[in-house]
């Protein structure tokens, strides 16, 4: 890291410590009822206790499965149907005008639709958050493989390679980076729809615990639950950039 | 008759025998005609220049007979039989390198792709390589990205995935145009011993006249639009060439000076 990565990196802690800082002043001059807004040290004994009373962990645990479970549904169905799209000309033709349609519906538009056809089920909630989740991977993909070096085709066809070898070893790792940055994406679309299908549906995760904590009351533990959603979805995104690098490693070779 | 005489025989009777054939090959692109009633025979084992000015058909005459493009009327034929797809004993070597090259696979790895769709056993692959990358002068660069390497390694490189095909055929298309003067000589003489000694067939595009008389047993020039043959010259300077008393040869001034003016006239 140089100095100047280094100095960014001190002035970003700064900033946070700040904005704690100045979060529990405000709450200490009871600027704002405790009973909306409890102080960071509230919130984080209220994090603490639910851990150790194991309510939390589960909860953490519920809404991880079904971002995860979506995430990873949304991503096949995305990366294949994006790899089928975007590597034929007449399909991008035929297709994109529906894509274009079916982009900008906001996701809570399906979501009665959803609910309508599958109950307030898990099976539900695995859908909506495909389904939300699949868009960004799905044109990415559809922009990577589109977008494959026609000399690279060549190569392969004078190596007279077989179709799935062109596939895997010219479309997928050229369009690596794009897919990858549809799926950073995706993650926290699928983050969001969980909280959102738990909360709508009942079911177990911290959308539920948030919920519940609202109507209690219990504003400690909401924030409890609000700060560990962040949590998750700033760990889920290092995990991914982090990934990311590892795959990417010959983006950065020349430098 | 001894069997080496007939042997001899036989193979003098090959050598006769065009490898790479145009019969009155016409090509339309786009309602344009490209390529019109061209008729070439290109010699096993000879060495192939194309000239010519610029947007007269070089290219696509080498796609034709790379299998890349078939022709709208006529054939190309490749022994006898007629191209309707690139082959693996006919290698191409592109002249934009760095975009026939795999950014995300390492020097050895590009090398490989060619020995994956051969079929080479997993094994007995990096001995492959390692010889091929000493064969086209860039031994330890084999965990390089084609990014980190200069534009004559890469095109280096790109020789040596050709060659991992163990072509008979080369095509080359203006595959030093984007060199330097130095790094140009170097790769020429490369070609030459890396082509020569293994009989090698090769057709090779170049702009520059000089290049084409100093590599070739047979310099073409095309004529524009169409596309088609305006000179045909043989070159019999002795080989192995050499840098400076080739191009020094009263015979390499005199093909020099008439493809200058075969060039000139073309552009008027
Ligand atoms: N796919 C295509 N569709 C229509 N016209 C084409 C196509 N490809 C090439 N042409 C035209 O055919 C002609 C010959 O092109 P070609 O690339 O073979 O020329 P070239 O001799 O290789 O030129 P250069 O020396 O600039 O590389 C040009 O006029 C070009 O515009
Ligand atoms: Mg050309």
């Amino acid at each position: 890291m140089n100095r100047a990565a280094i100095l960014w990196r001190v002035a970003s802690v700064l900033v946070a410590a700040g904005f704690i800082a100045a979060w529990q002043l405000v709450t200490n001059l009871k600027l704002v009822s405790p009973v909306f807004l409890p102080g960071p040290d509230r919130a984080w004994a209220a994090l603490v206790r639910g851990f150790s009373s194991g309510d939390l962990a589960g909860k953490l645990i519920g809404t991880l499965e079904h971002m995860t479970y979506g995430w990873f549904a949304a991503s096949i169905a995305g990366i294949a149907l994006g790899a089928l799209i975007g590597s034929s000309k007449m399909m991008r033709a035929y297709v994109a005008p529906s894509l274009e349609f079916l982009r900008p519906l906001p996701v809570s538009a399906i979501i009665p639709v959803a609910i309508a056809m599958l109950g307030l089920t898990q099976g539900m909630a695995l859908f909506v958050i495909a389904f939300g989740a699949i868009w960004p991977i799905m044109l990415a993909t559809i922009h990577g493989f589109a977008a494959v070096e026609p000399r690279l085709y060549e190569v392969a066809r004078s190596l007279q390679m077989s179709r799935t070898a062109i596939i895997g070893k010219i479309a997928l790792p050229s369009a690596l980076p794009d897919i990858l940055a549809g799926m950073r994406l995706s993650l926290t679309v699928a983050l969001i729809l969980s909280v959102v299908c738990e909360i709508l549906a009942g079911l177990d995760g911290l959308g539920h615990w948030v919920l519940l904590s609202a109507r209690a009351f219990r504003s400690a533990d909401l924030f409890a639950g609000v700060i560990l959603l962040g949590a998750t979805g700033y760990l889920t995104s290092i995990a991914m950039s982090l990934v990311e690098q590892r795959l990417l490693a010959w983006q950065t070779a020349a430098r | 008759m001894s069997v080496v005489a007939r042997l001899i025989e036989a193979r003098a009777a090959r050598r006769q025998k065009p490898l790479i054939a145009f019969n009155a090959a016409t090509l339309r692109l786009g309602g344009k005609t490209i390529i019109e009633n061209l008729d070439l025979q290109v010699r096993p084992g000879e060495f192939l220049c194309i000239v010519g000015a610029s947007g007269c058909g070089k290219t696509t005459a080498l796609r034709l007979a790379a299998g890349l493009y078939r022709p709208t009327s006529g054939a190309v034929t490749f022994e006898g039989e007629e191209i309707t797809e690139p082959r693996r004993e006919v290698a191409i070597v592109f002249q934009d390198y760095g975009k026939a090259l795999l950014p995300w696979r390492t020097a050895a790895g590009n090398i490989s792709l060619a020995l994956e769709a051969s079929r080479v056993p997993a094994r007995e692959r990096g001995a492959r390589i390692e010889a091929l990358l000493r064969k086209v002068g860039l031994p330890g660069h084999a965990d390089k990205y084609p990014t980190e390497m200069s534009g004559g390694m890469q095109q280096r490189l790109q020789i040596a995935r050709c060659l991992a095909q163990e072509p008979t055929t080369l095509l080359m298309d203006e595959p030093f145009g984007a060199l330097d003067a130095m790094t140009r000589q170097g790769l020429q003489d490369e070609v030459l011993s890396l082509t020569q000694a293994s009989e090698t067939t090769v057709i090779f595009v170049t702009h520059d006249l000089d290049e084409a008389i100093y590599l070739g047993d047979r310099v073409i020039g095309l004529l524009p639009h169409p596309g088609r043959i305006g000179i045909e010259l043989d070159v019999d300077l002795p080989r192995p060439r050499d840098q400076l008393a080739t191009r020094e040869h009263p015979e390499f001034l005199r093909l020099r000076r008439q493809l200058f003016d075969f060039i000139k006239a073309t552009e008027h």
